[in-house]
């Protein structure tokens, strides 16, 4: 009875060690509340390579708060449509219908790409820009809901204000972000990795000025 | 595995406990428990929930989320007004603190300010007008009442509003122009705490009926009868500012006012006095007149008022205080609280008498605090009952509950034509109206105040309103036909009223408004130039003093926080330990030691109590330092609608209810007073209570009183516990050491002291500045989400407050002096929790504090045993907050803790590191006064100071040469960084 018992604990648990060594070679698996790699499908498909990397758009000409808040700020519909209400679609598929619209001499239609069309969805316009509610009230602005793919556990209190203005790049924890075309966690965001990065600092500076980052419990529990 | 406690653990040796059976042994358990747990961290492997950021379509230009905003506004909490910053963070208000800018209140801001901001997401407070008990829309409302008014316009019948004190001057203009429309409109103002009889003294002594404007700061000596002014009396908040900056020691030469208290119970004012004379409420008037006698007799008159003959008690006291007075003739203060008209003449009197009145009685500056009248309110009260009222508005008042005699405004409420009831919750005046229209939160409105001629504030919305809501003045001027907003009728008035009597000569209209609105107030030109001649005549109403009675009085008290009722749906506030009692979520018969003897009562037995026709049926509190032959009980209790109270708390087995199912929280005996000479009297003469035979259990957060040992333990010199240091200050101004108890042995047994390379923060709290008012404990409450727990568990000692005020009484029963000692986590340099601790939870940091890291602690409980000063609280439940909403209070800077963890006092780490980043992103370092803690923050007294060590500038560093100041158990080792200065005195009124 006792050795049947025991072989039964002993097998699962042998099995769940080979789901374990078996699943992390194929697809990564870590412990429970690390994201790394975490790569969540948007609702509307943003390119950071397109706007940070190509385009050269600064981080915090749309992040603006990542500089004086505890947040770095996703954003507001308006900020995108600071530029969008110029730009309605790829400027390849704009150039394509002018180069067809003057072949066949006509006046080019406006081109609304399937991803922009979203974004006047949500800021309650039609294709021409014009509100779908003409009442003036902008009824029908729906917010976009975005996945959050940085996340913290509750008891962990980071401020993005802190860090930039100590002058650390936004690439130092979100990596090579004008690179990716959907924004994926790269770092494991383990209070192991931020203390490393603290005590680093300390030693050598950033930016080349000294800081005095915390180590402390109190510097990130509270 | 929870069950085999010696083998779950996992670490060290089994010592003990049951012995394995030999079937499954320790051994393979641990295997399998192993195993188990691989499994379980496999299967927890998914991936995390999707959660949204959804950020805003256009964003309102001065909010940064996660960043607060403050809005600069007036407080509603009661009619003191005083200056109030409002945070919001992400759109809602989450903490109310002082307007460190505002003259009256300065930066502090009293209990029942602070916690206003939880009663804004209260899920019972009304949100659609009802007529006749069903909900129905405004513009239904509208044309029952417009109706209504023209069947008025004749005048066959009145119409009357009847408010609060609360009303500023905007509403009031409104109600004129509204009552102008009718030939027999009349406003009428009631206070529930009502101090009529001063008005009244006044318009006797001066013809223009008014309080004066009271300014402790430049009494030399204070006399005050049953004037509770540090607690509940007119403008706690100014007159606790005040008091504090007519008792600074630390000069040169020591500066302290005196201060002689009469008093019958034991009040908060009383237990801060220098000189404390008990007293029953039937006999001060007889010392008033004696008084009067003895200083007119110094002044070389003959006394204008009876002279009752020496008083066989307190003679030396009166003679002492009348030459005291007379010494500092215009720089005296005489105040009384008792709502007797011949003693309020007294009063006027003696401060006209003794020059006063150019300085602290101020009679130039009528405060805006409390100017009803009974005697209106009574006569309304005719007048409904006649059938005379067409239309009767209420507003900011509930005189079903508090008027005298039980249930007489409510059935002559229901004698008006027409009933219009404004409320925030379902009231005992609303139930009896035809309509009731919803009051809207002061944290949602447009409003304005003018608590004294020459200040008016604003108050400005910092959400959008929960419910549909309109005000007093929004509804009279719609009514009467010029329907605009609140905000265009503030305008309106200040641009026609108010702004011509500006203070600065300069700035068009929307620039005052505009500085206005952002400071929160505005300074104007005094109103009224000369206060008038004193009118000797009026004392002839003074007769002499009636027989002298050993009939028990019932005195009837408001207490901090909850005050009149108004607040009794605030939890915090009921929760909140009375500053003296320590009892929560209840009123309590409050007799003394000896009245409880010849009385036959015991602690906690039930007496029944019939003042007048109301009975009343209540626990015994036996409190020392109480007149004999008195019982106190307190207002504010027995509210409709508290039985929402009676599932606070924690649900689990042996749960009680904080009230049963139905009742409510405490009794009322507002109904409990009679009107007598023209004013609602706080005192009743009553028969001998009878005890029911039951009991009720008084929750107290504070059950040891004294700080003298026990007989067993004391040392021959019956020394007391040098918890506190006291001193007088006749022996303070010889040795600025007096008091102390000498420096202590100390030795270290740690051999590396902590390094402290940026900074090190320390606090001191000055116990002669502390008045134990509790500001503080509500102010770390909102701070720090420190949740309601119930009475059941205080009772068990398990509240959560984070900062609690001890109190000790010292003295026999006849002299009792009291002393107030906020506690709170020492942040001991050697500190005994966390040496103890087995998952390092508790530890210390480069910068002073004593760190609690919720995400490790395990709830061993080491560290509350050995902490010396009980200052840390484990969560035993994951406290439900009550409300629903009441979640939206919550500060998203500070983790809410969960069940089986332990917490304490973090020194606001969550400020310090604010305080840091904001100096980073300055560019500078971090400044004395940055980090301010919550506490710091709205002490009125601003006894507490707060500051790093490391900065030589600061006023924290500089306080450490300060020759009060003492650490709390210094001789056991624990080097707190807390110090508190000794508690000064000025008991022989020897002032410097």
């Amino acid at each position: 009875m006792n050795n049947r018992l025991l072989g039964i604990f002993l097998g699962t648990g042998l099995l769940f060690c080979l789901t374990i060594f078996l699943t992390s070679y194929a697809n990564n698996v870590r412990l429970p509340g690390n994201d790394e790699g975490y790569e969540p499908v948007q609702p509307v498909a943003y390119s950071h390579r397109l706007h940070a990397g190509e385009l050269g758009l600064a981080c915090l000409h749309c992040h603006s708060d990542a500089g004086r808040s505890r947040n770095a700020g996703i954003p507001t519909l308006q900020t995108c449509m600071d530029c969008h209400k110029f730009v309605t679609a790829p400027i390849l598929d704009i150039r394509a219908e002018d180069e067809r619209a003057t072949a066949a001499k006509e006046k080019p239609r406006r081109i609304v790409s399937a991803e922009l069309r979203k974004l006047y969805a949500a800021a309650g316009l039609d294709d021409d820009l014009r509100p779908v509610q003409p009442d003036g009230t902008g009824a029908g602005a729906q917010s976009i809901g975005w996945v959050r793919v940085h996340a913290l556990p509750d008891f962990v209190y980071f401020n993005h204000g802190a860090h930039v203005s100590a002058g650390v790049e936004c690439q130092t924890c979100h990596g090579a972000i004008e690179t990716m075309e959907r924004v994926r966690q790269v770092s494991d965001l383990s209070m192991g990795w931020c203390v490393n990065c603290h005590r680093g600092a300390n030693a050598t500076g950033v930016g080349g000025s000294a800081v005095a980052a915390p180590t402390d419990c109190a510097g990130c529990h509270y | 595995m929870k069950n085999d406690h010696s083998g779950g653990g996992g670490a060290g040796p089994a010592v003990g406990g049951p012995r394995p059976s030999p079937g499954f042994n320790r051994r393979s358990f641990l295997k399998a428990a192993g195993f188990t747990l691989a499994g379980a961290m496999v299967a927890g492997c998914d991936r995390r929930k999707v959660e949204r950021a959804i950020p805003y379509l256009v964003k309102p230009e001065e909010v940064i989320p996660g960043t607060p905003t403050w809005y600069a506004s007036t407080c509603g909490g009661c009619e003191a007004a005083c200056g109030i910053l409002i945070k919001n963070r992400d759109g809602r208000p989450i903490k109310i603190e002082g307007n460190p800018g505002h003259p009256l209140s300065g930066g502090g801001l009293c209990a029942t300010g602070q916690a206003m901001v939880l009663s804004l997401y209260d899920s019972h407070r009304l949100r659609k007008p009802l007529l006749r008990g069903a909900e129905t829309a405004w513009e239904e409302i509208d044309r029952v009442v417009t109706g209504r008014l023209t069947g008025l316009s004749g005048g066959e019948k009145g119409v009357r509003i009847l408010t609060g004190s609360s009303p500023g001057p905007t509403t009031l203009a409104a109600v004129e122009a509204f009552l102008a429309r009718f030939p027999d409109g009349k406003h009428v103002t009631v206070d529930a705490l009502s101090a009529s009889a001063i008005s009244d003294a006044h318009e006797a002594c001066y013809g223009r009926r008014f309080v004066p404007h009271y300014r402790f700061d430049r009494a030399k000596v204070i006399a005050s009868f049953d004037a509770d002014f540090l607690g509940t009396w007119l403008s706690p908040v100014e007159f606790t500012r005040a008091y504090r900056a007519g008792r600074s020691i630390d000069g040169t030469t020591p500066s302290m006012s005196h201060h002689v208290q009469f008093e019958s119970r034991m009040s908060l004012t009383g237990s801060n006095a220098d000189r404390r004379v008990v007293t029953r409420p039937d006999e001060q008037y007889r010392l008033l007149l004696r008084l009067t006698a003895l200083v007119d007799r110094r002044a070389g008159r003959s006394p204008v008022t009876p002279d009752p003959g020496p008083d066989p008690a307190h003679e030396d006291e009166l003679r002492r205080l009348a030459a005291a007075l007379h010494a500092r003739r215009g720089e005296g203060l005489v105040v009384c609280g008792s709502n007797h008209l011949p003693s309020q003449l007294l009063v006027a009197y003696l401060n006209h008498a003794l020059g006063n009145t150019g300085a602290a009685a101020d009679l130039a500056s009528a405060s805006g605090c409390r100017r009803g009248s009974d005697a209106a309110a009574a006569e309304l009260l005719r007048e409904l009952d006649g059938g005379g009222v067409g239309l009767l508005i209420v507003c900011d008042a509930n005189p079903a509950y508090d008027w005298p005699g039980e249930g007489t405004f409510a059935a002559a409420i229901s004698k008006a034509d027409l009933s219009v009831v404004f409320a925030s919750h379902a009231n005992e005046t609303s139930s009896v109206a035809d309509i009731v229209l919803p009051r809207a939160h002061p944290l949602e409105e447009w409003d304005d105040a003018q608590p004294v001629p020459d200040l008016a504030s604003v108050r400005q919305p910092a959400i959008t309103p929960f419910g549909e809501t309109r005000s007093l003045m929004s509804c009279l001027y719609r009514w009467a036909g010029d329907p605009v907003t609140d905000l265009e009728a503030i305008r309106r008035h200040w641009r026609a009223n108010l702004y011509p009597r500006r203070a600065t000569a300069a700035g068009t209209f929307d620039t005052f408004w505009n500085d206005t609105v952002y400071g929160g107030f505005a300074r104007l030109k005094p109103g009224v130039a000369s206060p008038g001649t004193f009118n000797g005549s009026a004392m002839n109403r003074c007769g002499g003093p009636g027989p002298r009675t050993r009939e028990l009085v019932l005195e009837l008290y408001p207490t901090v926080g909850l005050l009149d009722g108004r607040h009794a749906h605030n939890p915090w506030l009921q929760e909140l330990p009375d500053p003296v009692t320590k009892v929560v979520w209840d009123n309590y018969a409050s007799v003394s030691p000896a009245t409880a003897a010849d009385l036959g009562l015991r602690q906690e037995d039930i007496v029944r109590i019939t003042p007048g026709g109301v009975a009343l049926e209540l626990p015994v509190l036996i409190q020392p330092g109480q007149a004999d032959g008195t019982v106190a009980v307190a207002l504010g209790y027995g509210r409709m609608g508290t039985d929402r109270f009676s599932g606070v708390g924690p649900e689990w087995f042996e749960a009680v209810h904080t009230v049963e199912p139905g009742e409510t929280v405490g009794r009322n005996a507002g109904q409990a007073r009679e009107m007598r000479e023209g004013a609602i009297a706080n005192w009743v003469v009553v028969p001998r209570p009878t005890q029911t035979g039951g009991t009720r259990v008084l929750a107290r957060t504070q059950e040891y009183d004294s700080l003298t040992m026990p007989a067993g333990l004391a040392p021959e010199d019956g020394e007391p516990r040098p918890i506190i240091q006291e001193a007088t200050l006749a022996a303070y101004a010889v040795s600025r050491t007096a008091g102390g108890h000498g420096k202590h042995e100390l030795f270290d047994i740690w051999p590396d002291e902590h390094q402290f390379p940026n900074h090190r923060w320390a606090m001191s709290i000055d116990l002669t500045a502390c008045t134990g008012c509790s500001a503080c404990v509500v102010g770390c409450q909102a701070e720090n989400n420190i949740p309601v727990v119930g009475k059941d568990e205080v009772s068990r000692n398990r509240e959560m407050a984070w900062l609690r005020i001890d109190r000790y009484y010292s003295g026999d029963h006849g002299d009792v002096r009291v002393s107030h000692q906020p506690m709170l986590c020492q942040h001991c340099e050697h500190a005994p929790c966390e040496t103890v601790c087995p998952t390092l939870a508790t530890v210390h940091n480069d910068e002073g504090l004593n760190q609690q890291v919720y995400n490790r602690c395990v709830g061993t409980r080491y560290c509350s045993n050995n902490c010396p000063y009980k200052i840390r609280r484990f969560n035993w439940f994951d406290y439900p907050r009550g409300d629903e909403m009441a979640r939206l209070v919550l500060n998203p800077d500070v983790a809410v803790r969960e069940r089986g963890i332990m917490e304490k006092c973090s020194f606001c780490v969550q400020r310090i590191q604010e305080g840091k980043i904001r100096a980073r992103e300055e560019h500078r370092p971090v400044a004395d006064g940055d980090v301010k803690t919550a506490c710091e923050q709205s002490c009125p007294a601003q006894a507490i100071v707060f500051g790093d060590l490391r900065d030589p500038e600061s006023r924290i560093s500089k306080l450490q040469s300060n020759p009060r100041m003492f650490r709390v158990l210094e001789e056991t080792g624990t080097a707190p960084s807390i110090a508190y200065m000794t508690l000064v005195r000025n008991e022989g009124g020897a002032d410097g």
